[in-house]
């Protein structure tokens, strides 16, 4: 049946076009901390690595050039200025005392010093210094470091501000 | 042919092309439907029902364009349609981690996500479609997306110079120059310094022989059984800057008889007076006034020692210059005299200063050296071996070349050979199919072959000369994104406009003062108008911050402003005449346009002034938490103790207006005060003096002095 067989070539080339079609590149195997941007251990167990997001990366370098020399047991310099100060400040990953705080507030004592929120003077005002997003993200490294891990609470539709 | 004979092949003619066409139009609808059922389209039905879903679903879904979006950049040769399955990425209310992918919104970084489309920073498919076409390497598209974790090498392809954002690159940038890997291969924007590893011209003087046969062994004077430099258990940071080369034990044989045999310059054992050396002969303590010495001067600002406190051993000092722990057993007596006076004699690029060495001083901590910083069994694994034979120095010569050894030293004025490696300047762009794998397993793809030629050079080329590095997996991630970050050259003229060039500035100094700043090496720990090291205050505007006489004092005297810095200045014996040309240039010529030093008149301070200043200071914004005043105070400023006789007073006011703008990322932060606040806090600050001033040990100038002039 010479028809037939014309058909045939006809459609085995019509699969074979729709099967290269259909070729996968090969697939890298996903690894969770390749895509984290830096990743931090834990203090409480060091086996524990945290990953850290770009912003919190951030926070984390804002933090280490401003923060850590209060809020640090121990500092790029040595030995940490808390002993100092009293009341001691919390330490950076303080979940106990942080996380019962708002992101608002942190932000807003964090901008205006710990004296505008009915916190310790000694606390300095540091909105002049740091911008409102530098503030965010070291509020953001602090969100993730924290020790009882810190957990978001459930968000309502009016926290997305319209435009 | 007969018409019934026509009729049945006319049917099966009819039935043969109907079958034809339904094949032709299935092949026809092949390429709608599968247009029609692309996953692109799938995500951008996803976004919209998940947009509705949302509170602010109205803004969201006004932005949303159906079809494919892309960017082009025609300049960069870069086509972009991330953002249509991407579609959420520049909505500021999207970036919740609870957002889930493809449509999470982009973190806010510096440049607009919109403006640059996404593949100039993650690389992969920028044209594709497909998800995992645009992700992963295909056979036509061997860029895939880089991991997070090494993404700070695509900020280094346009951004040559430092970035405060950008700490794993910069790290690996140094760690690239640290480890003289310039000395061997070509790379993108890391300049050559005028010396790699010593002059090796009269290394016979200084070293004997089976003392560069264990080096060339293991490159490490701490050390573990195993060769590593562990300290405390823990492997150290610190990775030498000579690395270790695979020699077999004829190799190192010759290597080190042809290095024994040079010795340009005979070393002239110094004189000391006698009558100084007999004196000090009698103290039994001679050793600890030594030691004494060494820790006063502060060399360990530069060298490191391992030192045991308590249970803990650690190597404690900086890393300018090489680590002395057991330097009494590695170097001629003679020699180390003859260094400590004046060692660019020796080696003209060295960064050691030039003490001002009594013969006192010079005998004392030369003895200490010699006697404390020693390990007996330091050479106790080392063969013994005999006069170089001349085959063997010959041999040595040989291999000294082949081996790369004058790609980082010189010898005999005959400068370092170039490009002994290859070159790694465009390393970051290299597809997979450019780089040799040989029989590996190391995964097919470029960080993996980066990583195992550093850490295993052999495991991708059995014949690779390259010397194996131990790297902390943080400095091996830090290295990698640096070389990713090297791409070569820019195509084209407008690419190039987009690279931000390192810039270095040049400060040299003529006159009596430059001589001085050549002298003691003030430019390996100070900055000057952005040239310089990063260790010390960059003192570009030291004139308008220090009184000219405190300068004096403190040149003559250094003493740390803060407690807690391991890092201080050495003491290099200055005369009165040198400490007073530096503070002359520095309070001449260093001053910053934006202190005016006459503008503020001290006499306006009145002493309710310095109260009012006083209760500011210490209740309403409670300096004292940073800074010491008395023996009270923190310990992140300076101590404030005399800085009425450090500080001008137009600093001060400058400062508290504004510290960022005098010293950028300084750690002060920036208040409100009033013009009355700050009236008050300086005339409390100036009024700060010390009551009985230090009392400063001047060396006269007329006094004998080790070092040569």
């Amino acid at each position: 049946m010479k028809w037939r067989r014309s058909i045939l070539l006809l459609i085995i080339p019509a699969i074979a076009i729709l099967l290269s079609c259909q070729h996968k590149p090969a697939v890298a195997p996903a690894t969770p901390l390749l895509n984290a941007y830096d990743v931090e251990q834990s203090s409480n167990d060091a086996r524990r690595l945290i990953s850290l997001s770009y912003r919190q990366a951030q926070g984390k370098r804002i933090f280490n050039n401003n923060c850590v020399w209060c809020h640090a047991a121990e500092t790029p310099a040595g030995p940490s200025n808390r002993s100092n100060l009293t009341p001691t400040p919390p330490l950076i990953n303080d979940g106990q005392t942080f996380n019962s705080l708002s992101d608002e507030f942190m932000q807003n004592t964090i901008t205006l010093g710990g004296s505008a929120m009915g916190k310790s003077a000694m606390m300095p005002a540091w909105g002049q210094t740091l911008t409102h997003d530098e503030i965010r993200a070291v509020i953001d490294y602090a969100r993730a470091v924290a020790e009882p891990p810190y957990k978001t609470p459930a968000r309502t539709a009016s926290q997305y501000p319209e435009k | 042919m007969t018409a019934e004979k026509m009729g049945k092949i006319s049917t099966r003619l009819r039935a043969t092309f109907a079958l034809v066409s339904v094949a032709f139009v299935v092949v026809l609808a092949v390429s709608p439907v599968r247009d029609y059922f692309q996953s692109w389209k799938r995500y951008e039905k996803d976004y919209v029902s998940y947009a509705q879903a949302r509170p602010e679903s109205k803004r969201l879904l006004a932005d949303f364009h159906p079809g494919i979006d892309q960017i082009w950049l025609p300049e960069m040769r870069v086509v972009d349609r991330c953002t249509t399955c991407h579609q959420g990425i520049a909505q500021a209310s999207l970036r919740d981690p609870s957002v889930p992918q493809p449509f999470r919104a982009h973190p806010d970084v510096p440049h607009d996500v919109k403006k640059w489309g996404c593949v100039i920073c993650h690389r992969g498919q920028g044209p594709a479609t497909e998800m995992s076409e645009a992700h992963e390497t295909t056979l036509a598209w061997e860029q895939p997306l880089l991991p997070i974790k090494f993404i700070q090498a695509s900020c280094g392809v346009c951004h040559r110079a430092n970035l405060p954002q950008t700490p794993k690159l910069d790290r690996g940038r140094e760690l690239l120059s640290q480890l003289n890997c310039i000395g061997c291969h070509h790379l993108q924007d890391i300049e050559r310094p005028a010396m790699l590893g010593p002059d090796l011209s009269n290394v016979g003087n200084k070293l004997n022989r089976r003392w560069i046969y264990k080096w060339l062994k293991e490159p490490h004077t701490v050390v573990d059984a195993s060769g590593n430099t562990v300290v405390d258990g823990y492997e150290t940071e610190a990775e030498p800057r000579m690395p270790q080369f695979r020699l077999t034990d004829q190799e190192i044989r010759a290597l080190s008889a042809y290095l024994t045999t040079l010795k340009a310059r005979p070393t002239e054992p110094y004189k000391f007076d006698p009558r100084v050396v007999a004196f000090l002969q009698k103290s039994s303590d001679l050793v600890d006034q030594g030691e004494m010495r060494f820790r006063q001067m502060f060399c360990t600002t530069c060298h490191s020692l391992l030192v045991t406190r308590g249970e803990e051993t650690k190597l404690i000092g900086g890393d300018i210059g090489p680590e002395l722990t057991k330097v009494g057993s590695k170097v001629n007596p003679d020699w180390l005299i003859a260094w400590l006076r004046n060692p660019q004699s020796d080696l003209p690029h060295a960064l050691m200063p030039r003490y001002g060495w009594s013969d006192e001083d010079l005998y004392k901590v030369t003895q200490y050296i010699n006697t404390k910083l020693t390990d007996p069994d330091l050479l106790s694994n080392v063969p013994s071996l005999e006069e170089p034979t001349r085959d063997e120095t010959q041999l040595g010569q040989r291999l000294f070349l082949e081996k790369g050894c004058a790609s980082c030293h010189a010898i005999q004025g005959v400068g370092p050979q170039k490009d002994f490696g290859p070159d790694l300047a465009s390393l970051g762009s290299k597809n997979v199919s450019q780089l040799e794998f040989g029989n590996s397993n190391t995964p097919r793809n470029l960080i993996a072959y980066i990583q195992a030629k550093i850490t295993d050079p052999l495991s991708v080329n059995p014949a690779a000369r390259m010397p194996q590095y131990r790297l902390t997996p943080t400095n091996l991630d830090a290295i990698t994104t640096a070389l990713l970050s090297m791409t070569g050259s820019p195509a084209n003229s407008s690419l190039a406009r987009l690279i931000v060039p390192r810039s270095q500035g040049e400060f040299r100094p003529a006159g009596a003062f430059g001589e001085l700043y050549d002298r003691y090496k003030c430019a390996v720990c100070h900055r000057f108008n952005g040239d310089g090291g990063t260790l010390a205050p960059d003192l570009s505007f030291e004139g308008s911050r220090a009184q000219r006489q405190w300068m004096v004092d403190f040149m003559k005297n250094p003493q740390t402003l803060r407690p807690t810095l391991i890092f201080r200045m050495p003491q290099f014996n200055m005369t009165d005449q040198e400490a007073a040309i530096i503070a002359d240039y520095l309070g001449m010529v260093m001053q910053s346009p934006s202190v005016k030093l006459s503008a503020v008149d001290q006499k306006q301070f009145t002493p309710q002034m310095v109260e009012m200043g006083k209760q500011l200071f210490e209740v309403k914004y409670q300096c004292n938490n940073c800074h010491t005043i008395g023996s009270s105070g923190g310990y992140v400023g300076p101590s404030l103790n005399d800085a009425g006789n450090w500080l001008n007073a137009a600093w001060i006011e400058a400062w508290l207006k504004n510290p960022q703008a005098l010293v950028p990322g300084t750690i002060e932060p920036r208040r409100s005060f009033t013009d009355q606040e700050v009236h008050a806090l300086t005339a409390y600050v100036l009024a700060l003096k010390q009551k009985a001033p230090p009392q400063v040990k001047t060396r006269a100038a007329t006094k004998t002095r080790g070092g040569a002039q």
